[in-house]
């Protein structure tokens, strides 16, 4: 991998985006959200992890899957230009990575995908409720899912790493300068001083193991789904969630008693937390119980059942669904009652 | 890539089979917009598998096939109105042009089930992704044994009266009504699938060296459980799951077991595999 040192960040940004939209993380009266960066100056990377992940870039929140012109159906596949997501934290690049390979033969979400240019960047510093160190998803940017990776240095210098070939190729045309031994060893020393900064989450390995051991009964999972309001915060905002569901929606429809002679499908975001998220047309519902519904989201983010498919759990260790959750059932709390009480 | 578009289909013709039950007739309409790849995929549909209807400016739903795509592409299904996209379909004319999206899932396991002592049961509208392996044993003879239990609750959830009356020209097939009512001359007893198994298994020559089921869940756990009890494998049984399939291609969630998803994993499982897959009394 070849690695530079930056004296400018705004000289990067500037340079990608000539070829790209860009979007980058900016603070936001306490909060920090994605935003398009038209021209220069840009903004000072946010040291805050974005309350809305990066999810959305590819996995549309609502978009047409397909339309009928009254003869036939016709796909909408996006075609969305050249764009860079600048300076993404190692936790979302990690389920951008795991998104991948859910949605490998979406056509839709590659289309976006396919698109993209991801610049991460390393924490330094631990992140409120986030143990991303615990699941295998930071603090540092894993190689294989970044194409340029950015670590702070000293004095408003930058190293960066070059990870993929279309990262190289992002890079042309840019004056760079190598970067020296020192300035990886500082990288090393960061991360590991970033490492021994976090809390002790111990209890959150330990909630795993119990989970999947099956030694939560179902009696605590329905004492825990009394807390759950089904307001969906928690899949809406985790990175990893990608349930999602579709409704036919009529276009044109010529006169009230005729078929319409234009519709299309949509799919948006859905939650597993949903009452009638399974419910079947004869009212058969697999999960009528809260609990059944609430610890299947549990079990999707921590079972080892999805190793083999994925290398690692659903969960990216960010913490939002700790930050979101009004009943207070985010994974804090959730594996320190598992640990505790299971 | 999966395809999430629908193909073409025109509704050919319907009949009435049961309350609120009809068998419709699809086509599947070639299109420039169609592939050879998606034709090639629908003439290679295996009977077990489903595929999503479409009705525009409804929605989309499950349905298995009774009929598998010949060589015109007319394909059929048995549809019981029970919710709102089964609704719009009854209200349909013939002629009126639909989507199809499929074949999809995992359909039965005909490899092991040719030439064998077969047993199926199948309970109220449950039994129409059997029709096409009980059709195919008869027209084919590949059968060893092949016996056919239905479960209906009431006389007027009976259907595929039709098939049932042909296949009993060739083979032993046990009605079940379980409130009693029976029919005169309709070769039927009072009681659930459950309660003629003694009989049946009295007259396999030796234990089913496969059975499958279909139909309501609670139906094939307990035929499933009693078979088992008796000496029937737990390898030998199969079933198939009924669950919200909204994709087919298992990215939705909507019908997840588990780790598995009934779209693609399924519909078809085998017991010993099913009962890992869902919590005792789901």
């Amino acid at each position: 991998m070849q690695q530079y040192v930056l004296h400018s960040l705004q000289q990067l940004q500037a340079h990608l985006s000539q070829s790209r939209q860009l979007y980058q993380v900016v603070d936001n009266h306490g909060d920090a959200y994605w935003q398009h960066q038209a021209q220069p100056p840009f903004p000072v990377l946010s040291q805050q992890r974005p309350l809305s992940s990066a999810k959305s870039f590819f996995f549309a929140e609502q978009e047409t899957l397909y339309v009928f012109d009254g003869q036939f159906f016709r796909e909408t596949i996006p075609k969305p230009e050249p764009f860079v997501l600048f300076g993404v934290q190692s936790c979302d690049l990690m389920a951008i990575h795991y998104q991948d390979i859910f949605f490998e033969q979406d056509p839709y979400y590659q289309a976006r995908r396919q698109q993209a240019l991801l610049v991460g960047v390393d924490c330094v510093h631990p992140c409120q409720n986030g143990f991303c160190n615990l699941v295998d998803a930071g603090p540092g940017v894993r190689d294989n899912t970044a194409d340029l990776i950015l670590h702070p240095l000293d004095d408003d210098r930058w190293l960066l790493i070059v990870v993929t070939e279309p990262g190289r190729a992002a890079l042309q045309g840019l004056a760079l300068t190598p970067a020296t031994g020192h300035a990886q060893n500082l990288r090393s020393d960061n991360l590991t001083q970033c490492e021994h900064e976090f809390d002790d989450h111990s209890y959150i390995l330990e909630g795993i193991e119990k989970l999947n051991r099956d030694q939560a009964p179902d009696a605590f999972w329905q004492q825990l789904a009394i807390q759950c309001i089904a307001c969906s915060g928690c899949t809406t905002l985790c990175p990893t969630c990608s349930c999602y569901g579709t409704q036919n929606q009529a276009v044109l429809q010529d006169a009230p008693d005729k078929p319409p002679s234009q519709a299309r499908q949509v799919r948006f975001w859905d939650s597993c937390l949903y009452e009638g998220f399974q419910r079947e047309a004869s009212l058969h519902h697999p999960a009528e119980q809260a609990g059944e519904r609430v610890k299947r989201f549990w079990y999707h983010k921590f079972s080892d059942d999805f190793l083999p498919e994925f290398g690692r759990y659903g969960c990216v260790g960010c913490g939002r669904c700790e930050q979101t959750c009004p009943g207070v059932i985010g994974v804090h709390s959730v594996m320190k009652r598992i640990e505790k009480d299971a | 890539m999966h395809s999430l578009t629908p193909t073409a289909v025109r509704l050919i013709d319907f009949y009435d089979d049961g309350e609120h039950a009809r068998h419709f007739t699809f086509r599947l309409l070639n299109t420039a917009s169609q592939t050879t790849e998606v034709q090639g995929d629908w003439m290679k549909a295996k009977t077990g598998q489903f595929f999503m209807l479409c009705l525009p400016s409804v929605g989309e739903a499950p349905f298995t096939f009774t009929q598998l795509p010949d060589q015109h592409g007319n394909f059929r299904a048995l549809v019981r109105k029970i919710g709102r996209v089964t609704s719009a379909l009854f209200e349909l004319e013939a002629g009126q042009i639909l989507g199809a999206k499929g074949p999809y899932g995992k359909g039965w396991p005909m490899d092991q089930v040719c030439n064998k002592r077969v047993l199926v049961v199948g309970g109220g509208c449950g039994l129409a992704p059997l029709v096409g392996v009980v059709n195919q044993l008869i027209e084919q003879k590949t059968y060893t044994q092949l016996m056919v239990v239905y479960g209906a609750r009431n006389r007027q959830a009976k259907m595929l009266r039709p098939e049932r009356s042909d296949w009993q020209r060739h083979i032993p097939v046990f009605n079940m009504i379980e409130n009693g009512d029976t029919e005169p001359g309709e070769n039927e007893s009072g009681g659930t699938p459950v309660d003629i198994l003694p009989t049946v298994l009295g007259q396999f020559d030796e234990s089913p060296d496969v059975v499958l089921l279909a139909g309501p869940q609670a139906m094939m756990f307990a035929v499933a459980k009693y078979l088992v009890a008796s000496g029937v494998t737990e390898q030998s049984i199969y079933l198939s799951i009924e669950r919200r399939m909204h994709c087919g291609v298992r990215t939705c969630g909507h019908c997840y077991l588990k780790d598995k998803y009934v779209c693609s994993d399924g519909p078809t499982f085998r017991w010993d595999d099913l009962k890992r897959y869902i919590p005792a009394g789901s």
